[in-house]
């Protein structure tokens, strides 16, 4: 007493066909989805903006096309311009810029793009469909990586970028054909102009160039292919020294100006707090473990053990092997530049109590991503088994919300609360005239949080405005915000060298920031309007 | 021949293991059960044990699955409230099955020795089956016996073999399902592993999750795919699915039980509050260190809603990994070192294309991702990595594959000697002395509350031998007269290793012979 039921195997191979034609596209519209409903949720729940950072880069954003002194020159130097740039064209609507979807929006086209390209990078490797499809699948089901996604963070912009870069330099090795070359060189570029981790992979990409031709073609051959790539590929990074010095007057004010990673961490080292400096085994231990909290243990070692199945299968051409090997460079750079100690990273547990910069090891996601997919392939019948206990886990990261980048971003040391300042600018000075005397580098989270027009803030980076009113605030600013008594907030640091301070009442003193408003007798002086025109 | 070796296995293992068993002679009453010399003293030192033996104390001598005061104290801090009662926080059916073995026992006047016994009695039953399973797979049957007494006397598995835990059962009902799936393809058959899979449940909630490969292996024998010429048929094999309705009764006895102690079918006794607080005079006044520095770790923790999936974090994966496998106080590496054979067999098995190779990863690797995402990866005060049994069992079949292959190479074979020797050496001094062993983040709070050091390795267990204790029931009856604790505890390992020993010097003639 059986049910039995047949299909014809034509059926099969015409299903099989069809997908095949539309596979990408079937990929990339569930992709979509997924990158869309992620970022409702986490717009709805709130914590879409919960990095301090995030805000930052949607302040600078804005301030290029708003503000008392709008202009690509807001771009500074505390970042890689890349993120904002593409920001411009979204970030002058308020809703763009306050939803946090202006910066999102470049992360999600990220995620889908690295999605894709983790599936392509699978598909060169010769890997079947099942072995490419697990390889997304690793990538997308991640709740750091949906979170990421769904904030104006740069990190999925980087990948995007990065793993571009990293397919165009397969397909190079693989075809030997000049225009992957120069398309592995753009890609590059790019990467290069988001995090510095480009500017390592930049590096990395030139010397297995190198040993690649050098090993088939000599010397002279060399030479050329590495002008061709490095023209292209280096041209961020010779931009951004350009920049600094057109802008700042210092060629390397990115990297020991008054803002940059060096000066911060240089105060750490000072406080202790760098315990990876110069220390290569705690650095490796620290970004081990943040690749292990941010991509899952056990995914994270199947991706190990894809890696040493890559490149032990005799069966892949050694020049695969070494182009694959630039999968690592994001592995190799981070434990640098902990050792360095121009990186800070912190875990909890091993760092102290906090989390700080947790995400870092969120990078290596694309490259344990694909060696897991080249697993899946070689490991016959026990792919199922794999992918199921990978369910597994995954199924109970999602069950509980458990992601460290969320975590981090909730209550680690990325975080800053403001609400408190941000409230009371919200209640007390939206409907006032008059602006507000801040320093950007310290609280743009609370310039962002306030809700307020980027014009109402007198900052750094308004040129002429900022000086008159560190000069004489009681003219110009009718609230101050800055934390008193520390001379790393420019504001204070100014202003207190001027005897107006005198003029304002304290009416907030809150954790990250304390608030000053000008007496009513001094109401009648202030400049309440942009009188100084459009500046250079 | 095979059922000589297998009568001769079996007589040897149940000698050690009643050497072994813990317990103390009498028909303790539940004021008894509370008196220091049957607690921390003896043979329910730890709240699991305890949790599970109240249980049954309750239902034969209470008539009720709701505990007395009494008996609610012996049980803390492992006691959940449920409508004003107190009532057990662990999963039933250990306490059911070993009722016979406490009647018999109370008959005999040794009530908590034959609840214990009956633990036993499947540990005896794992080895033969695990010996049968790897005979099956191909394994020489001398190697397969070796692999048995890996699992049973070289693991942590032999400290949980004499004391009333879960893991034998468990391990039972996995070994058996897949004994049976190799052995059998017909409508009985399936019908005893979905009932096994099913019953898994009320004896420990996590069963669910090492037998639902198992389970999904068996509808795989009822749904099944063939490519003939040009067509996939498709047959599903309507009367099997009948084998599935057997689930129903582990089941419904499973909501019955609930229905009885928590007034609801479906609720889970870990989701209910603790009692453990309303007992924390009573604990604070004992000289139990562990109900102690449970409370302790119990108030520290944050207080969360309970759920039945927020036990489990992936985060934890990689504490979990480094408890299980590399620290001192439970790591496999510190406790059974021979097991880790288990994988190099693994690796040949895979190889070989043994048969339901994967079912047997899935199983592990459930087992091992479980309870390393589990909050408490210790198991508690326990010795060694309790939870890891039923992949100690899994890997002594395929280091019994491995000895097949290895059995002439004699550096493989001494390797493999003294990795035994130590495994067992370890073991048995767990077996006999007790599993009371803290983890070690619990050491600093422990050593304030008591003013002394403490240790959280085997080195515990050796004091406790040296001070000339031991948990045996036959020790403290009988062998005391005759010997001292470390005597007694060098015979039984002695008999071990020797029996390892000679099996291994077998093997290798077998492997000579077969040239």
């Amino acid at each position: 007493m059986n049910l039995q039921f047949s299909v014809n195997t034509e059926v099969f191979q015409k299903v099989i066909s069809f997908l095949k034609k539309k596979e990408l596209t079937g990929v990339f519209i569930i992709l979509s989805v997924i990158s869309i409903v992620t970022f409702v949720i986490f717009y709805f729940n709130g914590l879409g903006l919960s990095y301090n950072d995030a805000r930052s880069h949607l302040d600078i954003g804005r301030r290029i096309v708003e503000g008392l002194k709008p202009g690509l020159a807001q771009i500074g130097s505390v970042w890689l311009p890349l993120p904002h740039i593409l920001m411009i064209p979204t970030v002058w609507n308020d809703f763009m810029w306050h939803s946090g979807l202006s910066g999102a929006l470049i992360s999600m086209i990220s995620f889908v793009a690295t999605a894709l390209l983790i599936y392509l990078f699978l598909k060169e490797l010769g890997v079947g469909v099942i072995g490419r499809l697990t390889g997304v699948l690793v990538f997308v089901a991640n709740l750091n990586i949906l979170y990421l996604q769904s904030t104006a963070m740069t990190e999925l912009l980087l990948l995007a970028t990065m793993t571009a870069g990293a397919y165009e330099l397969l397909l190079w090795f693989k075809k030997d054909n000049v225009l992957n070359l120069v398309k592995s060189a753009f890609f590059v570029m790019l990467s290069s102009l988001v995090r510095y981790d480009g500017w390592f992979l930049f590096i990395f990409a030139v010397a297995l160039i190198s040993i690649e031709v050098f090993r088939k073609k000599g010397y002279k051959v060399t030479e050329g292919v590495i002008i061709i790539f490095s023209t292209l590929a280096g041209l961020g990074i010779l931009l951004w020294f350009v920049w600094n010095q057109l802008i700042f007057k210092d060629a390397l004010f990115f990297m020991f100006g008054p803002y940059s990673a060096h000066t911060q961490q240089e105060q750490l080292a000072i406080a202790g707090n760098l315990a990876t400096k110069n220390n290569l085994l705690f650095s490796t231990k620290v970004y081990l473990y943040s690749i292990a909290y941010n991509c899952n243990t056990f995914i994270s070692i199947l991706g190990v053990i894809g890696a040493v199945v890559l490149w032990f299968d005799k069966k892949i051409k050694t020049k695969i092997k070494i182009a694959a090997t630039v999968l690592l460079a994001p592995l190799i750079f981070n434990i640098l530049s902990l050792y360095l100690g121009q990186s800070v990273l912190f875990i909890q547990g091993l760092s102290g109590n906090t989390w700080f910069n947790a995400r870092y090891g969120i990078v290596m996601m694309p490259s344990i991503a694909i060696f897991i997919g080249y697993l899946i392939q070689k490991a016959d019948k026990l792919k199922f088994v794999l992918i199921g206990l990978m369910l597994f886990v995954t199924f109970f990261s999602f069950a509980n919300s458990d992601a460290v980048t969320i975590d981090d971003a909730r209550v680690g040391s990325s975080q800053k609360n403001v609400t408190e300042v941000s409230g009371w600018l919200k209640n007390n000075a939206l409907n006032k005239p008059g602006f507000i005397l801040i320093s950007a580098a310290s609280h743009d989270a609370i310039i962002f949080s306030s809700g307020l027009p980027m014009s109402r803030f007198i900052h750094e980076g308004t040129g002429a405005y900022w000086q008159q009113a560190t000069s004489y605030p009681s003219l110009w600013a009718r609230w101050i915000i800055m934390r008193t008594y520390d001379n790393n907030d420019m504001t204070y640091k100014a202003v207190s060298k001027t005897p107006d301070l005198i003029r304002y009442n304290l009416v907030g003193k809150y954790p990250f920031a304390d608030i000053y408003e000008l007496k009513d007798e001094y109401l009648g002086t202030l400049i309440t309007q942009p009188i100084l025109g459009k500046q250079k | 021949m095979k059922i000589t070796q297998s009568i001769i296995l079996f007589i040897f293992c149940s000698f050690i293991l009643a050497l072994s068993v813990r317990g103390l002679p009498g028909n303790p009453n539940s004021s008894d059960l509370n008196k220091q010399t049957w607690k921390e003293n003896g043979p329910f030192e730890l709240s699991p044990e305890r949790g599970r033996f109240a249980l049954l104390y309750s239902i034969v001598e209470d008539h009720s699955f709701q505990f007395s005061n009494e008996i609610g104290k012996f049980a803390s801090p492992d006691v959940v409230v449920s409508r004003g009662k107190y009532a057990s926080m662990f999963a039933p059916l250990v306490s059911f099955i070993t009722i016979p073995g406490y009647v018999i026992g109370k008959f005999f006047g040794v009530s908590q020795v034959g609840a214990f016994a009956i633990v036993s009695l499947f540990a005896i039953l794992n080895l033969l089956l695990l010996r049968a399973i790897a005979i099956r797979l191909g394994a020489n049957p001398i190697a397969s016996t070796l692999g048995a007494m890996i699992f049973l006397f070289a693991t942590p598995a032999f400290s949980y073999a004499v004391n009333l835990y879960q893991h034998h059962i468990s391990t039972f009902l996995i070994l058996l399902s897949l004994y049976i799936l190799i052995r059998f393809k017909n409508f009985w058959s399936l019908t005893l592993v979905f009932l096994l899979c099913a019953a898994s449940i009320p004896l420990d909630y996590p069963n669910l999750i090492f037998m639902f490969p198992i389970g999904l292996f068996a509808v795989g024998r009822i749904i099944t795919f063939e490519k003939i010429r040009e067509k996939v048929v498709t047959t599903i094999r309507l009367p099997y699915f009948l084998t599935l309705s057997i689930m129903i009764l582990p089941i419904l006895f499973f909501l019955w039980f609930n229905q009885m102690s928590f007034g609801n079918p479906f609720q889970l006794s870990g989701t209910l509050p603790s009692a453990g607080h309303t007992f924390s005079a009573s604990i604070n006044n004992s000289q139990d260190l562990a109900s102690k520095s449970r409370l302790i770790e119990d108030a520290a923790e944050p207080k969360k809603e309970k759920t039945a999936l927020g036990f489990f974090q992936s985060r934890r994966i990689l504490n979990g990994f480094y408890i299980h496998f590399i620290s001192p106080d439970r790591g496999v590496i510190y406790y059974t070192p021979v097991i880790l054979l288990g994988m190099l067999g693994a690796a040949l098995a895979y190889r070989k294309r043994v048969k339901l190779f994967t079912l047997f990863l899935a199983i592990i690797g459930a087992n091992v991702l479980l309870y390393s995402m589990w909050g408490d990866p210790w198991g508690g005060w326990a010795f060694g990595s309790r939870y890891l049994i039923p992949s100690y069992a899994i890997l002594s079949i395929f280091i019994a594959l491995l000895l097949t292959y290895w059995r002439k190479s004699i550096p493989f074979l001494i390797i493999f000697l003294i990795l035994f020797g130590y495994s067992a050496a370890v073991n048995t001094l767990g077996a006999i002395t007790t599993s009371a062993m803290p983890p070690q983040v619990e050491v600093l709070n422990l050593e304030k509350l008591s003013g002394m050091v403490q240790k959280y390795t085997y080195e515990r267990n050796w004091d406790f031998l040296q001070n000339g204790s031991s948990k045996s029931f036959v020790y403290q009856t009988v062998a005391k007269k005759y010997f001292s604790a470390t005597q007694y505890y060098e015979i039984l390992a002695g008999l071990i290793i020797l029996a390892g020993l000679s099996l291994t010097t077998f093997l290798w003639f077998s492997g000579r012979n077969n040239k």
